[in-house]
């Protein structure tokens, strides 16, 4: 298979930064392949990505990026998958966003559909034209992206941590749909700090150190000793603080999300809810803190119905992507500002700030900004101040998305460290029903619109 | 050497419940009507200064939301949208006039301002986004087309990154539920807590959406064709 792509001595250096966040690179990308780029967060794993298919706007570049073209080929020649697969979306039908690549190439509207529909094959995506993207699932929606990129027939595709959003069923779908791509000529870069799930198409690790360069081999992150499952929660008897009977919520559409719900949840236990992409864990925690109705059922959690006014200061909730909440100067503020609201003493507000940013391993941020925080530090910071008035009960919705592997150990710890410290009663969600295995001591499982135990 | 083709357009069958196609024969013309009907109806809510002019308005609004229900509208949430915003209005008023006379005026306008936007949100709610395209197509170069109808989409995704912040900060003691309104020098944890990062945010959608058109070639050409299904 020949070179598509050849990179020599490229440096990239963002605006009013000094260091180099890529320096020196070389590499070639073959067409047929797969390469996996792997490094630690920050690292520059997406910039190179970005850089490779044009679109890091401000900057100092040094180096080349050699593609050969095909002569008279209308195909673009590098297509890219960004993280987050919603913000991605730019239409409301199936159809209409598989062919908005073709649409920007001014091809003929005639030619459309046919283009469209063996870019869904590619990717075993058959659905109407006519469906609205938003009843996809995560898995589902990630595959129409990869095949709005195919339906222009790139050379080579990129994809930007596609662990982070996909469950296994996904990632095994994936998986599938790269082999196929590989088989009729597509490169592909995977940069993705866990792929182990993907490991059976990939042909080339490529590793950046850190400070720019590449290195041999995989990045497996810091060396850690095998983690072992948390001793049990101790209670002395069950006294439930959440009960839900019967509980159900219809969607849009008419569509039920879940029905017939039921399950308790005692006072200082960890509890884990799991279930794939779209299966409806958000909503049910939604529905548990009283920010949604369902349609069915009873509610009693801390002794009374779910009123968010009620429940202030005594149910913690982080939900997904908590980096947003961030609004405060410092580190230190922005842990603090739940304690002022809830009335502490300063004394205590600085004790328990203080408390929580050293059990996050934060405490040397405390005086800088959250808003300059890499993505992980910002999750801790979110994760610090949901943590510090150390709530009765705490609902966290897939903690770990988008975490390496060093930051999801923390997190775990860190949270068994609350509750077998403070008492504090927890349910989590997890996308992989596999996840963790032992850290919660009871799993419940979302299947078919039912929770069930395992 | 580079394939061609990197991979085959193989003859395939069409999936069984496929619509895929050309849009309905004057379908455009009808979504453009439609669009104006709305814009008509927005800038009549503007022009509305008496209550018989504004209940015939609203009567109109709420035909079409009967006529165009099931299609992702709902009375009971645009109701609600208009609670809140009338008591926000209708604090304000209290704070510049500190009098209950004033009151009446901030309904008027909150009337007003509901019966400016539910037009277009209806039509927004109720038209797919490549509909609505095809329409401006008619009128305007296709990739102005584009970015009108994206950002028409733009404001349900905002709101729901809103709704997320909001929640995430009544938890973390905000005082920002209807209730704690009431007091006006809980106003600033509104500011401070759900505006200010939901503009950081609003500023980061519209980053990731104006990406993510990039990645696929958006404006690498002079023009654009325009997908011809629905």
């Amino acid at each position: 298979m020949g070179v598509i792509l050849r990179l020599k001595k490229f440096s990239f250096t963002y605006p009013e930064v000094e260091t180099p966040v890529l320096q020196d690179l070389d590499l070639e990308v073959e067409a047929g392949r797969c390469y996996c780029l792997t490094g630690p967060t920050g690292s520059g794993k997406t910039t190179l990505a970005l850089a490779l298919k044009g679109l890091l706007s401000a900057g100092r570049y040094e180096g080349e990026i050699d593609m050969p073209s095909v002569d008279g080929s209308p195909a673009m020649a590098v297509g890219m998958v960004l993280q987050d697969p919603e913000v991605q979306l730019l239409t409301s039908t199936v159809g209409a966003e598989v062919a908005f690549g073709l649409e920007n190439l001014c091809v003929e509207p005639a030619e459309m559909p046919q283009r469209v529909i063996t870019a869904l094959q590619a990717v075993g995506l058959e659905k109407p034209l006519d469906y609205p993207v938003d009843k996809l699932s995560m898995g589902q929606k990630y595959r129409l992206l990869i095949a709005a990129l195919l339906v222009m027939e790139p050379r080579l595709l990129i994809l930007d941590e596609p662990g982070a959003q996909l469950d296994p069923e996904g990632l095994d779908l994936l998986r599938k749909c790269l082999r196929r791509l590989k088989q009729s000529g597509v490169a592909i870069i995977l940069c993705e700090h866990r792929p182990e799930s993907l490991l059976s198409e990939i042909d080339t690790f490529w590793q950046l150190d850190g400070s720019g360069k590449f290195a041999d081999g995989r990045y497996r992150g810091e060396e850690h000793a095998p983690l072992e499952p948390p001793p049990p929660s101790t209670t002395a008897e069950a006294e439930p603080v959440l009960q839900v009977q019967d509980l159900s919520f219809v969607g849009v559409g008419e569509q039920p999300v879940w029905s017939q719900v039921s399950f308790a949840v005692d006072k200082g236990r960890r509890y884990a809810v799991t279930g794939l992409n779209g299966t409806g864990k958000t909503t049910l925690l939604r529905c548990l803190a009283g920010f949604l109705s369902p349609q069915q059922g009873a509610v009693q959690i801390l002794g009374g119905a779910p009123d968010a006014y009620r429940l202030r200061g005594r149910l913690g909730c982080l939900f997904q992507n908590p980096q947003k909440q961030i609004f405060e100067n410092t580190v230190g503020e922005e842990v603090a500002f739940p304690l002022k609201r809830f009335g502490l003493l300063s004394g205590t507000v600085e004790e328990r700030t203080a408390e929580a940013l050293a059990a996050c391993g934060i405490s040397h941020l405390v005086d800088q900004s959250p808003h300059k925080l890499s993505y992980g530090q910002k999750h801790l910071v979110a994760l610090a101040s949901v943590l510090a008035p150390r709530p009765e009960l705490l609902l966290l919705d897939d903690p770990l998305a988008g975490l390496d592997d060093g930051h999801s150990r923390a997190v775990m710890e860190l949270l068994v460290h609350y509750n077998l410290q403070h008492g504090m009663t927890m349910l989590w969600t997890f996308h992989d029903p596999e996840a963790w295995p032992g850290w919660a001591d009871q799993v419940l499982h979302l299947e078919g619109g039912r929770l069930v135990a395992r | 050497m580079l394939p061609g083709k990197l991979f085959s357009t193989r003859k395939v069958c069409l999936p069984s419940v496929s619509l895929e196609g050309p849009a309905p024969a004057g379908d455009a013309a009808r979504v453009g009507l439609r669009m104006l009907l709305a814009l008509t109806l927005s800038c009549l809510a503007f022009a509305a200064r008496t209550i018989p002019f504004l209940l015939v308005l609203t009567a109109i609004d709420l035909a079409l939301l009967w006529w165009l229900r099931g299609k992702q509208l709902s009375l009971r949430r645009e109701l609600k949208a208009f609670a809140w915003q009338t008591l926000v209005i209708l604090m304000l008023y209290l704070v510049r006039f500190r009098d209950l006379a004033g009151l009446w005026g901030g309904f008027k306008i909150s009337w007003q301002l509901f019966l400016a936007l539910l037009p277009s949100m209806v039509f927004v709610r109720s038209t797919s986004q490549t509909r609505i395209v095809q329409a401006l197509n008619r009128v305007m170069p296709c990739r102005m087309a584009f970015v009108l109808s994206t950002c028409l989409k733009f404001a349900p995704q905002l709101l729901a990154e809103v709704r997320s912040i909001y929640e995430g900060q009544v938890l973390r003691g905000a005082r920002i539920l209807p209730r704690d309104l009431v007091k006006p020098w809980h106003w600033f944890d509104l500011l401070h807590c759900v505006v200010v990062p939901a503009v950081v945010q609003s500023m980061a959608l519209a980053g990731n959406i104006a990406l993510a058109a990039r990645a696929r070639d958006f404006g690498s050409q002079p023009r654009r064709s325009c997908w011809p299904g629905l």
